[in-house]
């Protein structure tokens, strides 16, 4: 009981990181209608960002976070710029090519400038590192405010897709970019805000994680590729659906690696995505009987 | 026929090929045959990638499952190269076709993540499996001899990899001038035009799967053979953007120019060998650089610039979605509305 409870939580904790990623996966995918294969690139990225802000220059957390957004936001929106507006018009296997040709690119700066295979970058708790014990239950702080700070992110970002002017703006381009052209929104600029987004969120969940683990250039894609898996799990063009399999990838882990062996729960997640898409193909939530032409 | 034109070019490199080893030294003979089995690679990769426009991810890993199966069948069962060698060509393309079965209710995006895990579970076994495939730290393979030949075993291994990839090379390019060819690229412009023409899906996508398979197995084998080792790491990510660079810089949908692709990008990898650092910024330069700038490859370039390479790139004009049929060979360059 206790080894569930602790396994619960832990694999709540990181999926709710890989629920992060999948939402900023399916943002782009919503309004674009490609994959982001930088995604991963651009978490590590601003994760080492927010780590040469917050260790090196003494930046204390919450802000290092605020900028390390808003540098994630630029990075999505350069993305956008080069990999994603001068080919918009070209086939699906170009586009998700220029994504991880940029990709390669992103994570051999990191090395460049971070530090090349093997180096692995701490970031300092920002709460205490003693657990905390509710009767039987022990509770690391560290991991409730990674849980907690996720929720509010989720939360944050609902309520701009819902109630801001961009983002009604950006689902109406997801719904029919035609449409939303022809009463006057500029779509070009709504699938820069996606990108942008999409990396926004990353940006965050990358530095609400780096407490718990270490920073490293090669985490982007083992990153990406859960959230990308979470996202499918969803069904690759819903946001409620990204987060339930952010969660549902993250406990699965968790438990394979608590009840079967340690080695399995990098690749449970795998073996449950392969099982997903042959039983159901369009995922959990996603919508049944569409299909692009 | 035209001086330059492709058959002589062809021909040319074929002969350079054949009488190379007599006069260069055992490196430049290894980056050959590196080259030689890298083409069969992108071979491959463009068939399933190019022609039939299956986003798929597991290349890489069919690769290294062909040579794990060539190099344990001679460690662990004991058998011959000549034997280990096509068993493990075989088992790959087996694989090949049976990652197909998903890919025929899959389509783009979905494909692209279950290829992708398939790679990484296959990059797992080969790490944690460790009673059957070593591990991380990979494993040794027989050295193997052309005993009854006068040849050395550089030299005998460069022509074995020459005649396959003389003979696998025609084939391909008679394949994709056939009705399988043109069915490929049915089934890539649009499956429901394709299924409404008479192309049986399930039949043409298993088999794009499983010749890729074949190539990647057969070039897994030969380069067990040509590094005497195994080890997961030639096998993973990195591997996986190598192959789509090469595919890409040569033309999506050109044989021969996935022959031009492996060329050009081997030679740029030993030329940045000294460089790693920078390998992985190279490559994914090279890769996103070709898509916006030359989005037809190296091919494109010579059908445009030289005379006599005027076969057809069959490759996608397909925009994310269009209006209808028409906008298939409406040019690029027109906005849409």
């Amino acid at each position: 009981m206790i080894l569930l409870t602790y396994l619960l939580l832990s694999g709540l904790t990181t999926g709710s990181l890989y629920a992060l990623i999948a939402l900023g996966i399916v943002v782009v995918n919503k309004s674009t209608g490609v994959i982001n294969f930088a995604h991963g690139e651009l978490f590590m990225f601003s994760g080492l960002l927010a780590w040469t802000l917050h260790v090196q220059l003494g930046v204390s957390y919450l802000p290092s976070l605020a900028i390390a957004v808003v540098l994630g936001f630029a990075l999505g929106v350069a993305t956008n710029l080069i990999a994603f507006r001068p080919i918009k018009n070209a086939d699906v296997v170009s586009l998700v090519l220029a994504t991880i040709g940029l990709a390669f690119v992103v994570r051999g700066a990191a090395r460049v400038i971070w530090g090349g295979k093997g180096d692995y970058l701490s970031f300092p708790p920002i709460t205490s590192p003693d657990p905390i014990s509710f009767g039987e239950i022990m509770v690391i702080p560290q991991q409730i405010a990674v849980l907690a700070g996720a929720i509010v992110i989720m939360l944050v970002f609902a309520a701009f897709f819902r109630l801001t002017r961009a983002g009604k703006m950006m689902q109406a381009a997801a719904d029919n970019a035609k449409a939303s052209k022809l009463v006057g929104i500029r779509v070009d600029r709504i699938y820069m805000l996606s990108f942008g987004t999409g990396a926004a969120i990353a940006a965050a969940a990358a530095v609400l994680m780096a407490p718990l683990t270490l920073l490293y250039p090669d985490m982007g894609f083992s990153f990406f590729i859960k959230g990308f898996a979470a996202a499918v799990l969803g069904g690759l063009t819903s946001l409620p659906g990204a987060v339930l399999g952010g969660f549902c990838i993250g406990v699965i882990e968790a438990l394979a690696g608590g009840y079967i062996n340690s080695s399995f729960m990098e690749v449970s997640a795998f073996i449950v995505i392969m099982f997903v898409l042959v039983v159901r193909p369009t995922g959990l939530l996603g919508l049944k009987g569409m299909r692009r032409i | 026929m035209t001086l330059f034109g492709r058959r002589n070019v062809l021909m040319v490199l074929a002969l350079t090929a054949a009488i190379a080893p007599s006069f260069v030294n055992d490196y430049y003979l290894f980056v050959a045959n590196t080259i030689l089995i890298y083409v069969l690679l992108s071979i491959g990769l463009n068939i399933l990638l190019g022609y039939t426009g299956q986003l798929a991810f597991a290349n890489a890993a069919m690769f290294g499952i062909g040579a794990y199966a060539t190099g344990l069948l001679q460690v662990r069962v004991g058998w011959p190269f000549w034997l280990a060698f096509p068993s493990g060509a075989l088992i790959a393309t087996a694989v090949g076709l049976a990652i197909s079965l998903p890919a025929l209710r899959l389509r783009g995006l979905y494909l692209a993540v279950s290829t992708l895990a398939f790679a990484q579970f296959t990059q797992w076994v080969f790490l944690n499996w460790e009673s059957v495939t070593y591990g991380a730290g990979g494993f040794k393979t027989p050295p193997i001899s052309f005993a009854p030949l006068p040849v050395s075993k550089q030299a005998g291994l460069y022509y074995l990899t020459l005649i396959l990839v003389v003979v696998l090379y025609v084939l391909a390019q008679n394949a994709v001038r056939s009705r399988i060819g043109r069915a490929f690229i049915a089934v890539r412009d649009s499956e429901i035009a394709a299924q409404s023409l008479g192309v049986d899906l399930l039949r043409y996508k298993a088999l794009a799967f499983g010749i890729s398979g074949f190539y990647a197995g057969v070039a897994g084998g030969l380069y067990s053979a040509l590094l005497n080792f195994v080890s997961p790491e030639g096998y993973d990510l990195f591997q996986m953007v190598l192959q789509k660079a090469m595919v890409v810089v040569g033309g999506l949908g050109s044989i021969v120019g996935s022959l031009l692709g492996a060329g050009a990008i081997i030679t740029a990898l030993e030329a940045l060998r000294t460089v790693k650092g920078l390998q992985e910024i190279a490559f994914g330069a090279i890769l996103l650089g070709f898509i916006l700038f030359m989005p037809n490859g190296i091919i494109g370039a010579l059908k445009a610039k030289v005379r006599g390479w005027e076969e057809p790139v069959h490759r996608s004009r397909r925009r994310n979605s269009p209006p209808g049929p028409a906008a298939v060979t409406t040019p690029r360059s027109e906005v849409r509305p």
